[in-house]
């Protein structure tokens, strides 16, 4: 166990991230809160690539000319995360913007008090 | 048997088909619309019977329209079997034409060019059903009959309509589900679904629980529109719709098609040595057998003449049913036989309720006392089509039952054979109280009717003449308590001319005026043509298959179609 | 097959949406005519690569010259030949119903285009990575385009799907994150060898699969994670909610088809049998609730909404069974579905146009008024409910045909069962456009009189062409399915091969 928690402890920060994340999207009534918790859970899936890319003594994947030079850090999964960032951002923005576009029309950026603006239109 | 390639069968279901939309294009000209109707009609029943001579010299036309879904292909095929039901359906069709026309214009009927479209659409799905030569082209046919024949039910429009509608689809679309799966289930274990006279051989070394599964299933769908009790119960409520349609689809096309599909299923899917062998004949032909004589019980208690039929009909058509399930080929020849017997009886008589709704607006057997007077041609037919359903001979029935009784006492299950003469009892019972009042009892001055009237078990006025007021027929049921207030001079045949009566006959169940009725005479004073006609030309058929069966086509067309099925020919 | 042009298929509608920018800034009404154009475009591309597709196997290209297995790699087999030239058909089809309907400004035809682009990357893409990518931008369109009603009731439908959405593709991605550990490769041909060498019971394999059904199944709203789907359909601007109704969803589930038939391959569900059963489970409850669910709505959307939980259900349950008659009889009714159900989705839209009516009980009478859009209307959902020869028997029968081979008796009985239970909600409507009397509402829009707001008098040529083509291509799909079944075998016969 000890030993999972040192060598592993990405993976727990991983897990850690992805509950805290998925916590908040479902206990908080409040919309910003809601797009907060969807973030910190993507977080959670970016470190898990980031984690999975790793290698032990490995170096920035820069290769000399002439080659060699390892081992590097496999440089895939960093491409693969720095465009699930932006995608991630984009998405915020949207979001965000979707939540300005309900605050001008109810006055509320609460859940439930919400559903019951709706539920009397 | 040798197939040829033609496109007739493709083109007689084409006709009607087509014939909706000029129907639909000419709404607004009634004369024109109805020209399509006779015309499309007239060129349907020309195509199937130019097929007739050939299909008793032994020779099979095919339309191939190309493949449905893999390895079925819809193909249509006219074979003695369907050319037997196509036949049927699109010379009544014809018939029916005509007195739809009368019928309709008579009631000044709503809808009537989305009534006609309809009606082509159900005729050009029936004669599909007729000539699909596999169960998937037959599926597809049986549920666009359901489709078509959903906006003639729900005509009126009124709650009851749309209630009886609703039971309709939700039964007969039940019972596809049930051939679809049992349509898969055969597919799934032969590879093919193709009508094969005498079977489809894959199915004789298939795991027979499965075998067994996908007969019920198919027979228990089909059984939903050949009204098989349990699952009779919307054939009633479907009276509802205008009497054409009861007397075409509900008691020929649509219910001959369940029919037609029982018949298909054990001739040509499993053939008669396996449904034996796998022992499902007896289950089938019990539950037919159950089935015709309660529905016959229950006929005895309707006041109503359409539901009586209707009960009737359910009784009849399992007197179809217990033909083929008995698997002997005199049996099979009786029953099929039963096919075209019973349409035209029954389509007789429905005319004959239709007539005295259009003319008097009378719907309820209780206010028809001395009606002879007043309609003595339409109610002279009722009396030889009921004489034919009863059994008596020189009428269709009688031919049909003979040789289903001498097919059950030669397969040694003679228990059906008194079943059949017990039912033709209780058809005589409650045929002849319509008979029997219409001309021999008076408006003011009729006997009880105890099975219709009277608590079950009887009441001691039961030998008694009821208090003779002239609105006693009002007993049965709650409908007629207004019959006092708004007085008789309100009803009746007088009125059928001017509009406004739609409003009136919906509440309103007829029966005599109140100086009792108007005698008419015997050369047709009574009605139009345009109903008469039909009436006559359809007793003239059942009596005709009575009389000349063999020359009458149908009994030499069934006979090849069971020599095909079990190798032994009856005639 | 290496083809330089497959790129475009995405490319083309990317393009097609800056440029409506550029149009946008110009003069206002470019912007419909710049869509207009891209899409004709590109259905004009996927028809001529669809067809070669079929007729000479698979089209493939890596793009930007990487090959596979390093670079991304865009493949048009036959499947996705087919979804492709859908898509585009589907688009180019609605969006003259947007146009003629609630033309929007420059932003919803830009997000209209990136949509299209979205989910044709979707069905090309051979590479997982990339397809959770086109996932996201067909997601980010179509909740803006659902916000496009404008109504604050829209926005919280738009941000409720967008939730939904983002967690869906996130867990899909963590899926290719546990595939891409434990094999290092993101293509899909490449994978698929990988997996088995790693041996399919490895936890990595088996987190990989469980995540990425669960994303997509999300996505293609199957019972219970179909929660997103019923408000966004009803509150999307009529035109969205056709588009989506047909596309998105669909496009989800080719994906799990996709990621089912070329990555896991069959082999997989042998060797983990109880994977498949677990899918069969979810979808066969998919395909019950959904129908109840229908049942008992009101409102004629969300009744069709719920109707789609159900018809995926279907799919996916086709997909899990795995015999080729099943598979294809899946790729078939989503074939048929989206073509039935944006059918349907655009009558909605026309009706609440002309009489405001979005109750089935505000439906009455309706066929009266107008026979075109109410028979139109009622074919379809004839057809929906799988009245033969309509295509949604055709898909029916293959997947039912390919249950009872399969020995899945529970299932079979299930697929059977849910035509009645299709039917109890699609004749409640039937029977009230045809014979009950009409209610206010279509009275009000045929008498003139109170007619509140300013409506048409009659359908829209636009819409009304739109429905009636719905209907035809219904029954002809359901005539040509045999031809479609002889173009697809190949295709099928390779995925399938175990």
């Amino acid at each position: 166990m000890i030993e999972l928690v040192t060598t592993r402890y990405a993976y727990l920060v991983v897990v850690v991230l992805l509950a805290i994340g998925v916590y908040t999207m479902i206990e908080s009534s409040n919309f910003v809160k809601k797009i907060i918790g969807l973030n910190i859970f993507q977080t959670g899936i970016f470190v898990f690539f980031i984690t999975g890319a790793y290698h032990v003594n490995g170096r920035s994947p820069v290769v000399e000319s002439g080659g060699g030079g390892g081992p590097f850090v496999s440089p895939l999964p960093h491409v693969l995360i720095l465009t699930a960032i932006v995608v991630g951002v984009s998405l915020t923005a949207v979001a965000l913007g979707l939540v300005v576009r309900i605050h001008e029309s109810y006055g509320t950026l609460n859940e439930d008090t919400l559903s019951e603006v709706l539920a009397d239109d | 048997m040798t197939d040829i390639a033609s496109l007739r069968p493709a083109l007689a279901v084409a006709v009607a088909a087509a014939a909706v939309v000029p129907i639909l294009a000419s709404g607004r000209r009634p004369n024109v619309r109805e020209g399509w109707t006779v015309l499309a009609a007239g060129g349907a029943f020309a195509l199937v019977a130019s097929m007739l001579p050939a299909a008793l010299d032994g020779t099979v036309r095919v339309s191939h329209l190309g493949t449905l879904v893999a390895g079925v292909d819809l193909s249509l095929r006219a074979d003695p079997l369907g050319l037997l039901f196509a036949t049927v359906a699109s010379l009544l069709w014809l018939v029916t034409s005509f007195y739809s026309i009368g019928y309709m214009r008579g009631l000044g009927e709503n809808d009537q060019t989305r009534y006609f479209a309809a009606f082509a659409a159900s005729v050009a799905a029936a004669l599909g059903v007729a000539f699909a030569a596999n169960l998937v082209t037959l599926f597809v046919f049986y549920e666009l009959l359901t489709v078509a024949t959903y906006p003639l039910v729900t005509h009126d429009e009124t709650a009851e309509a749309r209630a009886a509608g609703r039971k309709y689809l939700a039964y007969t679309f039940g019972g596809g589900v049930a051939v679809l799966a049992g349509t898969v289930l055969v597919a799934a274990m032969t590879g093919t679904t193709a009508f094969t006279a005498g079977g489809i051989a894959g199915l004789v070394d298939a795991d027979p629980v499965l075998s067994r599964a996908a007969f019920v299933l198919l027979v228990g769908g089909f059984g939903v529109k050949a009204a098989l009790m349990p699952v009779h119960s919307w054939l009633p409520d479907a009276m509802v719709a205008p009497t054409p349609v009861s007397g075409l689809l509900h008691a020929v096309a649509v219910v001959k098609s369940g029919v037609f599909g029982i018949a298909r299923v054990v001739l040509d899917v499993y053939g008669v040595d396996l449904t034996g062998a796998l022992g499902l004949g007896l289950p089938l032909a019990v539950v037919a057998a159950a089935t015709l004589t309660l529905a016959s019980v229950i006929a005895l208690r309707q006041d109503n003449l359409k539901r009586r039929l209707a009960f009737s009909t359910v009784s009849q058509l399992s007197y179809i049913v217990l033909g083929i399930a008995i698997l002997d080929p005199t049996a099979v020849v009786g029953g099929l036989l039963h096919i075209p017997a019973h349409a035209f009886m029954k389509l007789t008589l429905f005319f004959t309720a239709g007539a005295i709704h259009v003319e008097t607006h009378t719907d309820d057997i209780s206010d028809m006392a001395g009606i002879g007077k007043r309609m003595p041609l339409t109610m002279l037919a009722f009396g030889v089509a009921a004489a034919g359903m009863a059994g008596i001979p020189l009428v269709a029935g009688f031919v049909s039952k003979w040789y289903l009784l001498i097919g059950s006492v030669s397969a040694e299950q003679s228990v059906f054979a008194v079943v059949l003469l017990l039912s033709g009892i209780l058809n005589i019972a409650y045929f002849w109280p319509v008979f029997y009042q219409a001309f021999f009892e008076a408006e003011d001055d009729h006997d009880a009717k105890p099975l219709v009237e009277f608590p079950l078990g009887g009441e001691p006025r039961s030998i008694l003449p009821e208090t003779p007021t002239p609105d006693s027929g009002a007993v049965t049921d709650g409908g007629h308590g207004d019959h006092g207030d708004h007085g008789h001079d309100d009803h009746g045949y007088d009125k059928h001319d001017e509009h406004g009566h739609d409003d009136e006959h919906d509440d309103d169940h007829g029966g005599p005026p109140a100086d009792g009725w108007e005698r008419r005479g015997w050369l047709g004073g009574e009605s139009t043509w345009f109903m008469l006609g039909p009436i006559l030309v359809a007793m003239t058929g059942a009596v005709l298959i009575g009389v000349i069966p063999e020359t009458a086509v149908f009994l030499r067309l069934v006979d090849l179609i069971v020599e095909g099925a079990t190798g032994v020919s009856v005639l | 097959m290496t083809d330089t042009l497959v790129p475009l298929l995405v490319a083309g509608p990317l393009l097609g949406a800056l440029l409506t920018v550029a149009a946008g800034l110009l003069d206002d009404r470019a912007p419909p005519v710049v869509a207009v154009l891209t899409l004709v475009g590109q259905v004009g591309l996927a028809g001529w690569m669809g067809s070669r597709a079929l007729l000479d196997g698979p089209l493939s290209n890596g793009v930007g010259g990487f090959v596979a297995p390093y670079g991304i790699e865009l493949v048009v087999d036959g499947v996705s030949a087919v979804i492709v030239s859908l898509v585009a058909l589907v688009s180019l089809g609605v969006l003259f119903y947007a146009v003629d309907d609630d033309p929007g400004g420059t932003a919803f035809y830009t997000e209209y285009l990136l949509l299209v682009a979205g989910l044709s990357g979707m069905s090309v893409t051979g590479d997982v990575f990339n397809l959770y990518v086109f996932l996201e931008i067909s997601g980010l369109a179509t909740y803006a385009l659902v916000a496009s009603a404008g109504t604050g009731r829209s926005a919280v439908a738009a941000l409720k799907y967008l939730l939904f959405g983002t967690v869906a593709a996130s867990l899909y991605l963590l899926g290719v994150g546990y595939a891409l550990v434990a094999t290092g490769t993101l293509n899909m041909a490449d994978l698929s060898v990988k997996l088995a060498q790693v041996g399919y019971d490895s936890p990595l394999v088996l987190a990989s699969f469980g995540f990425i059904v669960v994303g997509l199944a999300t996505k293609a709203a199957l019972f219970p994670l179909h929660t997103w789907q019923p408000d966004a359909y009803n509150d999307a601007p009529d035109s969205v909610s056709a588009f989506i109704s047909a596309l998105v969803s669909t496009v989800a589930a080719y994906a799990l088809f996709r990621l089912l038939y070329t990555v896991y391959t069959p082999a997989f569900f042998e060797a983990v049998p109880v994977a498949r059963d677990a899918l069969v489970v979810f979808a066969t409850l998919s395909i019950v609730v959904g129908s109840v669910l229908a049942v008992v709505q009101s409102e004629v959307k969300r009744m069709l909404a719920y109707s789609s939980v159900s018809q995926y259900g279907l799919v996916v349950v086709g997909l899990a069974i795995g015999t080729p008659a099943a598979v294809f009889g899946a790729v078939v009714h989503l074939v048929g579905h989206a073509v039935m159900k944006g059918g349907l989705f655009v009558a909605a839209g026309t009706v609440d146009d002309l009489t405001g009516a979005r109750t089935v009980d505000e439906y009455a009478g309706l066929a009266d008024r107008f026979p075109v859009l109410g028979g139109a209307s009622a074919l379809l959902m004839l057809a929906m409910v799988g009245v033969p020869p309509a295509v949604g028997f055709a898909g029916k029968w293959y997947i039912a045909l390919g249950a009872v081979r399969a020995g899945t008796w529970p299932v079979a009985v299930i697929i059977f069962g849910s035509t009645l239970l299709t039917l109890a909600y699609f004749t409640l409507l039937i029977e009230r456009m045809f014979v009950a009397p009409a209610s206010p509402s279509v009275r009000a829009a045929t008498d003139g009189g109170e007619r509140g707001l300013d409506r048409p008098d009659r359908p829209s040529r636009v819409a009304l062409t739109l429905i009636v083509v719905a209907a035809v291509a219904a029954i002809a799909l359901g005539l040509a399915v045999t031809n479609l079944q002889v173009a697809l075998e190949p295709t099928l016969d390779t995925l399938l091969a175990t």
